[in-house]
This record gives structure tokens, C-alpha cells and sequence, in this order.
């Protein structure tokens, strides 16, 4: 399969040409909106023509037996481990959002159209593997969640994929975040180049009253982009916080629309963004604040420290208002790491090498200290540790 | 025996030459003070001994205990025993104060062929020398110096000192910034470091912390050379006279 072959193909044409129904909604929207380009604003800053252009494996997602395990693993998009107790199904999703900037929101949910839809009961801390086998293959999936009102749940999502070569993966959330609830996303995805690129396109509805938190801690090389939209009712919170340290020639970010639609509601909004070798990494972020949306409170706030006078930070917080009752603020900060922090590190007998690596950590440990489980503190540090000694060499 | 022996060192911060050859011995156990006007060096002088990415070496030597360190990295200077208590030590949020002196020590331990400290047998050593200094025992978790008093910048200075328990130790401005009572704590701390091996060279404008840490030495600085070496009666002249009765001596 090449995207590229979709290039302006009727909805008759593409329906035949991927065996899905003309009347299927999301294919519908996806040959109005088109393949994206260059041109495209969400976009812009990121080589998307290329992947497009890849000859890629179709994969069968025929659904197999579950076996029971302490994590959901997800296996080239289909399930094949989950902890017992966790309600799984495959079932087409029929609350796909009418007006989603992506393109390949439409797409991905038309080649996969019966969802895995998981249902989350009572309070639950679960953690997600999405494991990918399949070299020179597009890894398609839509993952539907749903918790429930008045519960604390918390994912921990990681990646496996270090055994293939040149695949393309595009998945994405749709979230369904109860009234009342609270709901925690913890993303960890460490890629290393030519294994494989992922647009993830995630919509997350959160509803009244209820609070999100949604980090991702996106670290290495490729090319990703994760495009988040959130829609926030009445009194409903969200925080988001991006974590991106990349090296080589890696191109990945953040493309997101925090939409305010309920009075009082809140969102925090921010990214660090620390950029070594021929990196790229974009953050461009926009917060609309509806009509409806009276007494909303919405920051962004954006920091990147480049560390190759190669790399490239591309950040873009925007703030769309339609209403005088609010509170907002968004800024957006590019340097570098300080040249009186690393003498007085080394001064002390601390290696030029080791106090680069602890002022970059000291940057992003804000962000990583906030994670409540220890645990998981410690893996996103190996993770940096990694990350930073595969560039030294 | 000297520990460290400056020899003719010209050096320049950007265009501007500072010291323009400097000559100056520091003798074991000795307390050695620089004095001079403002402009005269004295930072630069501090600077260039650790081997600060501002400066530029022209010419000359530093020898310490007799090998030249002149070309050393700012890391290898300090294991090999070289410390500098900065006049205004910068915040590092994010870095925490236990963890970098850890990794501090660790490298200087690992430099001299001892075994590194676990987080525990260090942790153990930290609190003692916190307890001598009166410090909080929150500053094992505080980020490096960030949103510490002046007074507790200095003090950190000083433990940092305890730790690493260095052969040369260079204290610029100690003095600046704190009150009477932290004056008194930071040199109770440096004369506790006093074991008639190691080597100070207080750098100082005002004779003031000369009354708590007693000099062996006093060295006028002057254009960026050693005007005039005496003992500590050169105290007195010069808040008599002030350095200009020094230079026109010359």
C-alpha cells in the first residue's frame, strides 16, 4: 500500500480500492479533507509527503485470543494480552468527530473500522504495550476508551519496536473522560531511526467536572507527530504536558487544539522541548476558547533548549478567543543550556559529559517529577540516560 | 612546600588583557589573602587558576604541586584538588544539591583510586557536615543554590568544601553579601579546613574576613601583577592608606 495512491481518488474509487463501504463517514471526510501535504497547516513543519510516499505491508487485524497478562499488549494493532477484568471489544465507533484537523483521524478510523474499545471500571491503574513486529508495514489501529463517573484511572503507555525496519504506525485515542472522573495518560515512547514513524492522531472528550491529565514523553530519533484535540465541558480539566528530547535528525512534536466549550473550565498546556543534533521538534498549539466558555482559565507555555546549533524548535502557542471572560496566558522560550551552570558543574570535578546530561535531566525533571509512581520516574530517566549516551557515541 | 606556584601568567578576558605576569606562591598550610582595587585581577587570577571558559592563557604557568595545570580541563583541575568558592555561585533548578555533590565526590574518589560512596554511606556524611555548619537538613533535597539566601549560597560553598575536601581551596569574595552571623558560620567552616597541609587564597576587597580567617600572607594586586607581598600588619597600612600608598611605594 502506498498513501500517495489515495491522492485525489473519488470516494467511489478509494472505497473500492480498500474494500470499505462509500457511505462509511470517515471516508467520507477523508476525500473531502485530502492527503496532507506540506501545505497543510497542521503539517507544516514536518516531512509527512515522504511517509506518504512509502510502500508499505497491509495487515490483517483479524482479532485473536486474549491471553490473560498483567498489561494490554497491543501487537500490530490487534490485542493479544490483557489483564483480567478489563472489558475488551471490537466494535465500530460511531461517535467519530465531525470536525478533526488531521485527515488521517478519518483515515486511520476508515481502515480500521471496528474499534478496540476498552471499558475501564472502578478505579484502575493499566498499562498499555503497543508492541510492532512488522518491518516495511502500516500499522493501523483506533483504540475507543471509556471510564467511569466518580473513578481515578491511570495508563502507562509504552512502545516496543525496536526489531523493525521503515514501518509507519497510526493510531490514536478516542476518549471518553466521565463526569467526575479523573483520568491520567502517561506516554513513553523512546523511537530510534528507521525503525518506524507514527502519526497518532487522539481526540479526548472530557466531560463535566471531570480532569485530565495527559503527559507525554516523547524521546530519540524518527519522525512522529501526535495530534491531540480536546474538548473541555463545563467546569472539566485538562493537563497536558510534553516532554521531547530528540537527537540526530529526528522530526517530532506536538500538534494540538485545546478547545474550551463549558463555563469554568481550565486547561494547562506545556511543553520542553530539549533539541541535539539535526533535530527538529515542533509544538504548535492552539487554545480556542468557545462563546459557551465563559470564566475558562487557559495557560500554555512552551521551553526548548537546543543543544547542536543544528537543531530547531519550531513553536507555535496560539489563543483564539471568542469571549472577555477569562483568563489566559501563553508564552514560548528558546535557548540553550547555560555556559555558568556547566563550569560550575565541572569546577567541581563533574565531566563535561556528566553535566550536560544533568542539566539537560534538570530541565526536563519538572515534568518528570511530577509523575506520581516512582517507578516510572526511574524508567523515564533510563530512558533519558539512553537517549543521551547513544548520542555520545 | 609549595603547592601552587604561579609563574609569569598573562591572561586576557576577550580583547582586554588582565594579568600581565603574574607571579605568586602559595606555601602548604598557608592562608594567603589577595588584596586590590577594583579592576586590579583578582577574579581574573581565580579564574584562570580553574580554568574558567572566559579566559585566555597568554603566557606563563600554573604549577600545582609541580605539574602544570595550565592546559587542564576545569574537571581535572578540581580532582586533582583545586577548589573555587565562587563569589556568586549560580542556581541550577532541577539539580539536586545531595545528588551533584555525590557525583562530585564520586568522580573525585574514582580520580584518586578510592571506592565511590552508596546514596546511604554519603547521605551519612552530608548530614554530619550540615549539623557542623548549621544548615537545614532540607538542603539534601533542594535544587543546587536555587532560591537560597546569599548566606546560604555561601554555606553551600563551604560544605561543598568539607565534602571534597580539596588541597587548594580559592574563596572569592566570601565575604560579600553576608551578615555578621553567617560571616562568622562560613569562617568557622573555612578554619575547620585548616590542617596545616591545605593551602587558601582568600581573595578579598575589604579586610573585614581577615579578622575571622587569619592570614599568613598578604598580596597587594595591582594592574595584574603582585605589587607588594607582606604579612598581616599589611593589613593595617592599607585601610590606613588605601592601596595607592602601596603603589607609590613602588
Amino acid at each position: 500500500m502506498r498513501l500517495n495512491n489515495f491522492q485525489n481518488k473519488s470516494l467511489e474509487e478509494l472505497a473500492s480500492t480498500l474494500s470499505v463501504s462509500p457511505i462509511n463517514k470517515a471516508l467520507k471526510k477523508f476525500v473531502e479533507m485530502g492527503l496532507p501535504s506540506k501545505k497543510s497547516e497542521a503539517y507544516r513543519y514536518f516531512d509527512v509527503e515522504s511517509l506518504l510516499d512509502g510502500e508499505y505491508e497491509s495487515l490483517d487485524y483479524t482479532p485473536k485470543v486474549i491471553n490473560e497478562g498483567e498489561e494490554i499488549v497491543i501487537e500490530n494493532g490487534v490485542i493479544t494480552t490483557a489483564p483480567q477484568g478489563v472489558r475488551i471489544y471490537y466494535e465500530p465507533y460511531k461517535q467519530i468527530d465531525d470536525n478533526y484537523f488531521d485527515p488521517l483521524y478519518y483515515l486511520s478510523h476508515a481502515l480500521y473500522p471496528r474499534t478496540i474499545k476498552i471499558e475501564i471500571d472502578g478505579d484502575a491503574e493499566l498499562k498499555i504495550v503497543h508492541r510492532f513486529t512488522k518491518s516495511y508495514a502500516i500499522i493501523n489501529y483506533r483504540i475507543v476508551l471509556f471510564n467511569q463517573a466518580n473513578r481515578h484511572s491511570t495508563i502507562y503507555e509504552h512502545f516496543e519496536g525496536e526489531l523493525v525496519q521503515n514501518s509507519l504506525i497510526m493510531y490514536g485515542y478516542d476518549m471518553h473522560i466521565a463526569q467526575d472522573s479523573s483520568f491520567r495518560v502517561v506516554k513513553v515512547q523512546t523511537m530510534q531511526n528507521q525503525n518506524y514513524s507514527m502519526l497518532a492522531s487522539h481526540k479526548i472528550n472530557v466531560a463535566k467536572n471531570a480532569s485530565c491529565m495527559f503527559k507525554s514523553f516523547d524521546l530519540g530519533g524518527d519522525h512522529a507527530l501526535q495530534f491531540l484535540k480536546i474538548e473541555l465541558d463545563e467546569h472539566a480539566h485538562i493537563d497536558a504536558q510534553h516532554l521531547l528530547y530528540l537527537n540526530s535528525d529526528a522530526k517530532r512534536g506536538t500538534v494540538s487544539q485545546i478547545i474550551h466549550q463549558g463555563q469554568h473550565s481550565t486547561s494547562n498546556q506545556e511543553a520542553k522541548n530539549i533539541l541535539d543534533g539535526a533535530s527538529r521538534g515542533i509544538f504548535d498549539a492552539l487554545i480556542k476558547v468557545e462563546p459557551t466558555a465563559k470564566y475558562t482559565k487557559a495557560i500554555q507555555n512552551s521551553k526548548a533548549i537546543l543543544l547542536h546549533e543544528k537543531a530547531y524548535m519550531i513553536s507555535k502557542p496560539q489563543l483564539e478567543i471568542y469571549i472577555d471572560e477569562l483568563e489566559a496566558s501563553h508564552g514560548s522560550t528558546t535557548g540553550q543550556l547555560s555556559p555558568q551552570q556547566l563550569f560550575y558543574l565541572q569546577s567541581r570535578g563533574i565531566p563535561a559529559v556528566e553535566a550536560r546530561k544533568m542539566l539537560v535531566i534538570a530541565f526536563a525533571n519538572t515534568m518528570i517529577e511530577t509523575i506520581r509512581d516512582s517507578r516510572h520516574q526511574e524508567l523515564i530517566r533510563n530512558e533519558f540516560d539512553k537517549v543521551f549516551y547513544s548520542k555520545e557515541d | 612546600m609549595i603547592t601552587l606556584d604561579i609563574q609569569n601568567l598573562e591572561a586576557k578576558i576577550g580583547e582586554k588583557q588582565i594579568l600581565k605576569g603574574l607571579n605568586l606562591q602559595l606555601e602548604e598550610g598557608k592562608v594567603h589573602a589577595i588584596m586590590g582595587p577594583n579592576g586590579a585581577g583578582k577574579s581574573t587570577l581565580s579564574k584562570a587558576i580553574v580554568g574558567h571558559y572566559d579566559i585566555t592563557v597568554l603566557g606563563g604557568d600554573i604549577l600545582f604541586k609541580g605539574k602544570s595545570i595550565k592546559d587542564m580541563e576545569p574537571e581535572d583541575r578540581a580532582k586533582e584538588g583545586i577548589f573555587l568558592s565562587f563569589q556568586n555561585p549560580v542556581e541550577i533548578p532541577g539539580v539536586n544539591n545531595a545528588y551533584f555533590l555525590r557525583t562530585a565526590l564520586n568522580a573525585k574518589r574514582v580520580h584518586e583510586g578510592k571506592e565511590e560512596l552508596n546514596a546511604a554511606q554519603f547521605l551519612r556524611l552530608m548530614k554530619g557536615h550540615l549539623e557542623e555548619l548549621g544548615m537545614k537538613p532540607d538542603m539534601i533535597s533542594r535544587s543546587l543554590n536555587e532560591g537560597f539566601s546569599g548566606g546560604e549560597k555561601k554555606r553551600n560553598e563551604i560544605l561543598q568544601m568539607l565534602i571534597l575536601e580539596p588541597e587548594v581551596i580559592i574563596l572569592d569574595e566570601i565575604d560579600s553579601g553576608l551578615d555578621i552571623d553567617a560571616l562568622r558560620a562560613v569562617s568557622e567552616g573555612i578554619n575547620k579546613m585548616k590542617d596545616g597541609k591545605r593551602s587558601f587564597l582568600v581573595i578579598t576587597h575589604y579586610s573585614r574576613i581577615l579578622d575571622y580567617i587569619e592570614p599568613d600572607y598578604i598580596h597587594v594586586l595591582k594592574d595584574g601583577q603582585i605589587v607588594k607581598t607582606a604579612g598581616a600588619e599589611l593589613v593595617t597600612q592599607l585601610e590606613e592608606e588605601g592601596y595607592d600608598s602601596i603603589v607609590n611605594e613602588q
